[in-house]
């Protein structure tokens, strides 16, 4: 993770997903309360100039044959609001002439009912226009006319907002009142990461106990995958510590061993006593490097920061290389060393170093356990590098222990019992099969076959 | 050239495993120099003509590194042949030094039997490359005449096997498998696996009693070495 990028918070996150939801929400309700708002102010004054045109159509009369009104004065202030509205009124008749009135109205073609309303612009004024159509009913005839009332919008608009204000307010408080628990509701949830952190953060970096916390169930079960890798790095460390412990025993006590037997051949004259001192020196000596050097490569199998790369590698070519290497040392010691391959390559997915280092500890544990005759072998289907000897092999009750770092499978043999180790610790980082076997299980000298069977996972 | 007359250049800073080294192969015979640190060394090795028969250089040394001196030196188109000696087993190591142009590799710890052989069959191939003339323990072969000597006796050969025991002394100390033989001595001919069994025994019987071992290894191959 680069160190300018800043990872996005799970406060935040919830914040944002339950904020802005409810932010258009309220948006949405301040345009409805709106709405509402103007609808109402509108209805009410439909009324009035309902009631207006009412009074106006029940003041018209007939004079001399035509049309005529008589203004009702209360008809008008009926429309004037304290808003200082300009009011105007039309008389027409049925065939749309004007007969009286203080301005030309237009006509409303749509909509039914004998009352309709109309929204129109007219002089750069926006009116609100109100036709009734209604007739005067004579003996002989009916003569239909047209009531035509208008009043500019001031009072309609002074009403809206009065009703919009005091909605926007009531929403507003809900709205601070929601986000107020919101933000409380968040941080009450996020409470417990809270005290997971602390918790964690408290710990001595030393300690690998397992975490005693009560948690909500989510995050239960992220404190037991935290106290289950715990619990597997405890294993892992007492390995370790068992390791240190017998590694270090194994490494003092033939150093102790070297350097006691020279003070010991210091103190005597006779050079025979010097020679069978050296003789004895030499040994330990070569023992003690072959242990440091088997450490070391323990060490840096179990390694994890090492990253080995991985490729692919010919199983016969490793065979064939790991005898070649071990083969000058095993003739001098009268051991007949051999190599059994298949004529083609067998290609296996696989880090070079470790195999070749498998081979080297396996050849070199069946020379030291009293084999006369080893061979190396490559199989195919499944692919597999196998090392046999002809020696005392190892009883089945062992087989496991014998993996085990420091555990030897004769006490009178001459390894360090780390050689088995470091070929299962290979075998892991494989996903290999270890098998170990005796190849002739009912003879005086069973002898041993230990086979690394690589698997369908064996890509390290 | 032989062992005795060749002289060897040792590049080990471990104080104790110098001394012994220097100790054991002039004991052996050889002229023996022996530097301490890289910078040194680079010195010495860097300009030609510094006359030494064969490096024997560890690869953690004060100063200049032992891969950076073998690098200098290739660069500077010397095949004076190198054998490292490191502490660091790994084979990548290994590898590396191969790479850069080191003839052979010993990892320590070694015993001093090993180390000693090491430097026989390197100085032995140093041989090879300039001489017309092969040696294996007491086994000589002039490649101008064409001719073996078997312990200061003549042996003479017909030509198939000696042309396999010529091919074999070029490669001693290497296992040789049979597709090689096939393919480098007898590429002329159409001959069976049997055949090149049948020749092999008859040169088994021919160096039998002398100090020179024909022998199989399984799986790799035939192996001419001297046992002394």
């Amino acid at each position: 993770m680069s160190p300018t990028f800043k990872p996005p918070s799970l406060y935040r996150r919830l914040l944002i997903w339950l904020l802005v939801p409810m932010l258009a929400l309220g948006t949405l309700m301040l345009i409805q309360a709106y709405l509402a708002s103007r609808d109402t102010a509108d209805r009410a004054f439909d009324r009035l100039l309902e009631s207006a045109s009412l009074s106006i159509a029940e003041q018209v009369k007939r004079q001399h044959g035509k049309l005529w009104m008589d203004l009702p004065p209360a008809a008008l202030k009926m429309l004037a609001s304290n808003a200082e509205e300009r009011v105007f009124y039309a008389l027409y008749d049925s065939y749309g002439n004007f007969i009286s009135g203080n301005a030309e109205l237009p006509r409303i073609d749509t909509g039914q009912g004998n009352m309709r309303f109309a929204n129109i612009e007219w002089h750069d004024m926006a009116l609100r226009l109100g036709v009734r159509r209604s007739r005067l009913e004579g003996w002989r005839n009916r003569q239909p006319f047209e009531v035509r009332v208008a009043h500019t919008r001031e009072g309609r608009e002074a009403l809206t907002q009065t009703l919009f204000q005091g909605s926007m307010l009531r929403l507003i408080a809900m709205a601070l009142l929601a986000i107020g628990v919101v933000l409380l509701g968040v941080r009450m949830a996020l409470m417990p990461l809270t005290r997971l952190r602390r918790a964690i953060r408290a710990r001595d970096p030393r300690t690998l106990a397992p975490l005693e916390l009560t948690l909500p169930r989510e995050l239960a079960e992220l404190r037991e995958t935290l106290n289950d890798l715990l619990a597997r790095m405890r294993r892992v460390r007492t390995n370790q510590e068992r390791f240190i412990g017998d590694a270090s025993h194994q490494l003092r006590t033939p150093l102790a061993g070297l350097s006691a037997r020279a003070e010991l051949a210091l103190r005597q004259d006779d050079p025979r006593a010097w020679h069978d001192a050296l003789d004895v020196m030499r040994g330990s000596a070569d023992k003690t490097a072959r242990l440091a050097s088997q450490l070391l490569s323990l060490t840096r199998l179990n390694n994890p920061e090492s990253s080995p790369e991985a490729g692919d590698v010919d199983l016969c070519d490793i065979a064939r290389q790991a005898v070649r290497d071990a083969l000058s040392s095993s003739h001098r010691a009268g051991i007949d060393l051999g190599v059994e391959t298949p004529s083609h390559a067998v290609i296996q997915h696989a880090v070079h170093w470790q195999l070749a280092e498998a081979l080297t500890n396996l050849i070199d544990n069946a020379r030291r356990y009293g084999a006369s005759r080893i061979t190396v072998r490559v199989g195919e289907a499944p692919r597999r590098l196998e090392v046999e000897d002809d020696g005392p092999g190892i009883p089945e009750a062992q087989r496991l222990l014998v993996l085990r770092p420091f555990h030897r499978g004769m006490e009178s043999g001459q390894g360090s019992g780390l050689g088995l180790a470091i070929v299962d610790g290979i075998a892991r980082a494989h996903a290999a099969r270890l098998t170990l076997g005796a190849v002739h299980p009912h003879a005086a000298s069973p002898g041993l076959c230990v086979r690394l069977q690589f698997t369908e996972e064996s890509i390290p | 050239m032989t062992p005795d007359t060749a002289s060897l250049l040792l590049v080990e800073d471990d104080a104790l495993l110098a001394d012994t080294l220097y100790d054991a192969l002039s004991l052996a015979g050889y002229r023996v120099d022996a530097l301490e640190d890289g910078d040194a060394a680079f010195t010495r090795l860097a300009t030609p003509g510094h006359g030494h028969a064969l490096v024997l250089l560890d690869l953690n040394l004060p100063g200049r590194g032992g891969l950076e001196i073998l690098d200098a030196m290739r660069r500077h188109d010397q095949d004076t042949p190198v054998l490292i000696l490191t502490a660091r087993g790994a084979i990548e190591d290994r590898v590396k030094g191969l790479d850069l142009g080191a003839d052979d590799y010993l990892a320590k710890p070694f015993a001093l039997d090993e180390l000693e052989a090491r430097v026989r069959a390197l100085l032995r191939r140093r041989q090879h490359d300039d001489g017309t003339q092969l040696h294996v323990g007491t086994l000589h072969f002039d490649t101008l005449t064409q001719r073996f000597t078997l312990d200061e006796a003549s042996l003479d050969l017909p030509p198939r096997e000696q042309r396999l025991l010529a091919y074999l002394m070029r490669h001693a100390g290497e296992p040789i498998d049979k597709a090689r033989l096939l393919e480098h001595v007898f590429s002329n001919e159409t001959l069976g696996d049997n055949a090149i069994e049948v020749y092999i025994h008859r040169l088994r019987r021919r160096l039998a009693g002398s100090s020179l071992t024909l022998r199989t290894v399984r799986g790799l191959g035939y192996l001419l070495e001297s046992e002394a």
